[in-house]
């Protein structure tokens, strides 16, 4: 029954933790603006998310060891920095988009302007990483953010035409006032939102804090093929809703007081403050992924004294990381640069970088040595090899798309 | 090693000059695109507006969030406007008809947005729906315009 209880809490937190800013603007951004005719990209990013932290979290419960502490064992100290410093830089972007993200949904509740949250918050961060046990974090978090499910609940209750919809999925059209490049560069932009590389990381070292052996594969396997794919839905859905409000309305997504606009329009005052609610969870749980996974990448690469699990003064190191790269992420969001322009610049960034993080952890899931009987099968490798082509093509066509696009104007 | 960061620091720094900056129109096509985009842009945030105003007169959206989606969308039409107006239109006598014509709708948005907000703020039901119907036909003018010159 323990178990049991185990696996249903870890599902519920894969669904309530999938969402993060970068998911709320771009998929609520292309719903107003490209309808469902993007969806496949969520769906595309959605599969290669499950596949990759299957076998990271699969190399982490076999080996008991972080995932940069392993690839730069496999592939030597200079493949390993050239993919600290691509992560770590892209995961201090995310995690500073994540920070001006609870800030933003702060002012939707209060009307208080969202720098003068931020000091405030880069300390409540702060004190939560350095005192509150990894469990309870990761779930109370993973659980508030459920609340996001308000925006399915919305979709359901705009009565929307179901085959429609799926028809736009299935058969996806361009819309004519579109140019083909924006249409791809929105396209690569859904894809690195889905398979951001902190999940990554985030899920792997989560791994280790929590002591998982080859007994917790099952667990871990369940947990990401339901609560994965039940969080991208709810990311569908987000593009949904603003697709039947927005795009009517020609408004297209640039704050987040517009991604909630369509729950105020389908369902009401009360069903906008639990909205409210899920962006602060979602985008606070999010701020501790990308916050802690900074201090895992490097302190795993350099072999120091990581994680929660050991009390912070025994990780001084790991922590004084943590707090610096907190103290640059609250910098860069006091710079005044609109964090709805930041999260959407790390997404794109998150797709360039995408090759140096899932390359490695393809090949050590996939060595005998490390994974013993553990390794991957066959379908695993056709299939993350098959994505690891997708990843380097869109990787290597995000920037070129960026500049002709204008960043997808 | 320090080349490499030297290097990839340039072009970092290149990546984010070149996809935010606005580019003189050396055309007069060029630059009625750029007038069709600052119309749909601007007409966006007119429209949340307006949408957020009918949602809080139907009790479906809180006084706070209301609040905020007005003074955002006012920011964002002032730095579309601002944009609009940096750019260098050409020489020619259907770009200046072009910026006069937009330039009279984007003035009118501003003013409006900055009336919704002090309205909002003072929770004047009836001058809401007054400003509502003023701003609801410089919407359908902008939207006209986007339609005439796209």
């Amino acid at each position: 029954m323990k178990r049991l209880l185990g696996v249903a809490l870890g599902i519920l937190t894969a669904i309530g933790g999938f969402v993060d800013i970068g998911d709320l603007v771009t998929n609520a951004l292309v719903g107003s603006r490209f309808g469902l005719s993007l969806a496949w990209a969520t769906l595309v990013g959605l599969v290669g998310i499950c596949l990759y932290a299957e076998m990271s979290g699969r190399v982490a419960a076999v080996t008991s060891r972080g995932t940069f502490d392993l690839v730069r064992e496999r592939l030597g100290p200079r493949a390993g920095l050239a993919n600290l410093i691509a992560s770590f830089l892209v995961t201090a972007l995310t995690f500073t988009a994540e920070i001006g993200g609870i800030a933003l949904s702060l002012e939707l509740a209060t009307s208080v302007n969202y720098l003068l949250w931020v000091p405030m918050l880069g300390l409540a961060v702060w004190l939560l990483i350095w005192r509150v046990k990894f469990s309870i974090m990761e779930n109370v978090f993973g659980l508030l953010g459920l609340t996001l499910l308000v925006f399915g609940v919305a979709l359901w209750q705009l009565h929307p035409q179901w085959g429609d919809l799926l028809h736009q999925i299935a058969v996806p059209h361009k819309p004519t006032n579109e140019g083909t490049p924006v249409y791809f560069y929105y396209a690569i932009a859904l894809f690195g939102a889905a398979m951001t590389p902190y999940e990554v990381f985030f899920f792997s070292s989560g791994g280790v804090e929590e002591k998982w052996t080859k007994k917790d594969i099952i667990t871990e396997r369940i947990n990401v093929y339901l609560g994965f794919p039940l969080g991208g839905l709810l990311s569908v859905s987000i593009a949904a809703v603003a697709a039947i409000v927005l795009l009517p309305n020609n408004i297209s997504v640039n704050t987040l007081g517009q991604v909630g606009l369509p729950i105020a329009v389908a369902s009401g005052k009360l069903a906008l403050a639990v909205a409210i609610l899920g962006f602060v969870a979602a985008t606070f749980g999010a701020a501790l992924e990308t916050g802690l996974s900074c201090g895992y990448s490097v302190a795993q690469y350099f072999g120091w004294q990581w994680g929660k699990f050991v009390r912070p003064r025994d990780a001084g190191r790991f922590h004084l990381l943590v707090l610096l790269t907190l103290i640059l992420a609250v910098g860069g969001v006091l710079t005044t640069i609109n964090p709805i322009t930041i999260t959407e610049y790390s997404v794109v960034f998150s797709a360039v970088a995408l090759p140096l993080t899932y390359f490695p952890i393809l090949v050590i899931a996939n060595d005998p040595d490390y994974m013993g009987d553990k390794a991957n099968g066959r379908i695993c490798n056709f299939l993350g090899s098959i994505y690891l082509v997708i990843i380097v093509v869109a990787s290597a066509a995000a920037i070129p798309l960026m500049f002709w696009t204008k960043a997808g104007q | 090693m320090t080349r490499v960061f030297r290097v990839a620091f340039a072009g970092l720094v290149f990546v984010f000059a070149l996809s935010g900056c606005v580019g003189p129109a050396r055309t007069t096509h060029t630059y009625e695109s750029k007038a069709v985009r600052t119309a749909n842009d601007s007409l966006s945030e007119l429209q949340t507006a307006l949408l957020s105003v009918q949602m809080t007169r139907r009790g479906r959206m809180m006084q706070v969030y209301l609040e905020t989606v007005l003074s955002e969308s006012e920011d964002a039409f002032s730095s579309i406007q601002n944009t609009f107006d940096s750019i260098q239109p050409p020489d020619t006598g259907r770009a200046d008809q072009l910026r006069a014509g937009l330039d009279t709708l984007l003035s009118d948005g501003a003013d409006g947005l900055a009336q919704l907000r002090i309205l909002a703020r003072r929770q004047d039901t009836r001058g809401l729906a007054a400003e509502v119907h003023k701003l609801t036909a410089t919407a359908a003018a902008l939207d006209k315009f986007a339609q005439e010159h796209g």
